[in-house]
């Protein structure tokens, strides 16, 4: 019974007052966040990151993924109540969420939202306790060849499920990994792309990089856009669901963890596109599919099950080998390497607490979050009526100290001014900032694999070709990129015939 | 559906990233380079560089022939106050202390707002003045100074 062994010392750990507290801030935070449009998850984690450096790395983790799936719940209670999506995982429950609160069934779409989370949530949670181990126990057979094959596979893959072109994510990865490899170098110790700065020698801050390429950003493209909302509270007073409500949510939700479980495993994948998949199956394989947009239990139920078991178990990638598939799980990483933690897989053996309490954490947060969210749905309500003027300096100034408090120096404030900069040129551009965090949490990481491979190889660059695990990740990383380009050389050609014509 | 963009997005990606692609080779070259099977410091920036030029190129190829994205229109002003009170708080938080930049960072990025007034700058100012004291100073510790002397 390793696997009970294993929880317990989670739950130990997890339940510890202090990391109780800490679980308790996050969800807290998360849920408000997941309210404010104009605040998402990876911006507020980058906003706290400093602040978890000076805690123990277990309670830094347990508040970090609180945030990120706390998020996932607040971002639904403002779907469903005023039709705005507070993040974007919960663009799908706007459809039929909305409808049904405008019928008089907000309570109780709240309450299946809720309780459809908390199923999804425990099912993930006990998925990644499971399969962890094994996947760990394969990650230990990798060596610096299939390494580089994986970490390749998770780039593309990651690039080609985020939103907006594929050429100019694969750029944003490139750039990001170059950004990474400032400063000294592992093999030789020649200090690189420093020009002669000693603040650069140990690279770039990284949560300077998150800061201004997220937060900053974010605010610049916010701080014009008409802020107006009229909040038409919904009366509450019935939380208590149908028995027939009960009864259409029930398949939904146990098809919406099955496929959010599935594609947030995927590097790229986690909580929007379970969300989107699962409304599009339900619609499917719905008897009335012409209820769906007019307020169909199925359509909610499905989808909110779907994006919390997706934001769960993107973990296990993260986890077990080190591999981050969406920029918040990059700002997981860089937590962790802050406290000296390298991820992969050896941290379930040289950190059991740290892994297993996480995971522990999870599900105490999901608990907490249907006792804390239903009865605090008036207080939300009106948080979504804060004018955006007043948290924008806000979330400037807590940025700033964060950012000084790192290291007691003013140096990385700088940086990220620099990348807030880059950070608005990119966003004309119309380039998605999270692969430029990837591969900078990757870049160094690549680097070393890449050049050990050849090493062993003596420089034959077919050594990749000759392990299987490495061949079969890296065609599918290949089959990926043709799938995505035919179609664009297809439709360019036809354009240009169209032009000849 | 499919009328024809100005494709200003790629365009701009494309110089972006194959200046950046350029410089980044260009400068991996003054480290050794070494061999494929002994790589130097220079080996890997030098093949992410070219890469990352060949891919703007692309870019700037699918920008030139119109076939590319329209890009957003970015505020400018905006942009510069933002930038601008984030070096404001970094210069004056070690020359005058916590005081004077929060005030100037609030008063510069809200200036950035069409929501400017006097007096929601002074009361944000002193509100979070308090706050970060309270929560950065006196709970976690942070030696940071009000007012340096």
């Amino acid at each position: 019974m390793d696997l009970l062994t294993n929880l317990d010392i989670g739950f130990q750990a997890a339940l510890s007052l202090h990391n109780l507290t800490f679980c308790f801030i996050g969800v807290l935070v998360g849920t408000a966040i997941g309210m404010l449009p104009g605040l998402g998850p990876l911006a507020t984690i980058a906003m706290l990151l400093p602040l978890t450096y000076a805690l123990e790395p277990v309670s830094g983790l347990i508040m970090i993924a609180g945030i990120y799936y706390g998020a996932q719940y607040g971002g639904s209670t403002t779907a469903i109540l005023v039709n705005l999506p507070g993040e974007s995982s919960s663009v799908v429950s706007c459809l039929d969420g909305h409808q049904m609160a405008r019928k008089g069934r907000a309570g109780a779409a709240l309450a299946i939202a809720a309780l459809g989370s908390f199923f999804a949530g425990t099912v993930a949670t006990l998925l990644i306790a499971a399969f962890s181990p094994v996947l760990a126990e394969v990650a230990f057979l990798f060596g610096p060849v299939e390494y580089f094959a994986m970490m390749v596979l998770g780039l593309t893959a990651a690039t080609l499920l985020a939103h907006g072109s594929f050429i100019k994510g694969v750029a944003m990865v490139l750039t990001g990994l170059i950004l990474g490899l400032v400063g000294a170098d592992v093999n030789s110790g020649t200090y690189r792309f420093t020009f002669g700065s000693f603040s650069l020698t140990e690279g770039i801050e990284f949560v300077a990089v998150a800061m201004g390429l997220f937060a900053f950003t974010d605010i610049v493209a916010n701080i014009r856009s008409n802020q107006a909302r009229d909040v038409a509270s919904p009366s509450l007073r019935n939380l208590m669901m149908s028995a027939k409500e009960f009864r259409q949510a029930v398949f939904p939700v146990i098809r919406g963890t099955a496929i959010g479980s599935m594609l947030g495993l995927l590097p790229g994948g986690g909580a929007m596109i379970s969300s989107f998949a699962s409304y599009a199956v339900e619609k499917r394989v719905s008897r009335h599919p012409e209820e769906f947009g007019q307020g169909a239990v199925a359509g909610l139920a499905g989808p909110e099950a779907a994006n919390n078991a997706g934001a769960q178990t993107s973990f296990i990638p993260m986890l077990t080998l080190g591999i981050p598939s969406n920029g918040v799980m990059a700002l997981m990483i860089g937590a962790l390497m802050v406290h000296n933690i390298a991820p992969g897989p050896f941290v379930m053996v040289s950190n059991p607490e740290v892994f297993w309490g996480l995971i522990a954490s999870m599900w105490i947060g999901n608990a907490m979050l249907v006792v804390l969210n239903l009865p605090l749905i008036p207080l939300w309500v009106r948080l979504i009526q804060v004018q955006y003027w007043v948290l924008f300096p806000i979330i400037l100034v807590v940025c700033c100290v964060g950012l000084f408090s790192i290291n007691n120096n003013v140096v990385p404030i700088y940086f990220a001014a620099g990348f807030t900069v880059l950070g608005c040129l990119f966003w004309r551009m119309r380039a998605e900032a999270a692969p430029l965090l990837l591969g900078f949490i990757l870049g160094p990481l690549m680097e070393e694999h890449f050049r050990r491979s050849l090493l062993l190889s003596r420089g034959d660059l077919s050594i990749f070709w000759h392990s299987p695990l490495s061949v079969a990740m890296l065609s599918i990383a290949a089959a990926m990129c043709l799938v995505i380009l035919l179609p664009q050389i297809r439709k360019g050609r036809k354009a240009a015939f169209e032009e000849e014509a | 559906m499919f009328s024809k963009s100005s494709g200003r997005a790629d365009l701009e990606a494309g110089l972006f990233f194959t200046g950046f692609g350029v410089l980044t080779a260009a400068l991996s070259l003054q480290y050794p380079l070494g061999t494929i099977a002994m790589m130097g410091p220079g080996m890997f920036p030098f093949m992410l560089g070219t890469i990352l030029a060949i891919l703007g190129l692309v870019m700037l190829l699918s920008g030139l022939s119109g076939m590319g994205e329209e890009s957003r229109s970015l505020p400018l002003v905006p942009t510069l106050l933002i930038s601008l009170s984030i070096l404001a708080f970094a210069v004056l938080l070690v020359r005058v202390g916590l005081a004077a930049a929060i005030v100037a960072q609030v008063f510069i990025a809200l200036w950035a707002s069409e929501h400017f007034s006097w007096k929601r700058a002074v009361a944000l100012s002193l509100g979070l003045l308090a706050f970060c004291y309270v929560v950065f100073v006196y709970f976690l510790g942070i030696s940071v100074p009000l007012l340096a002397v």
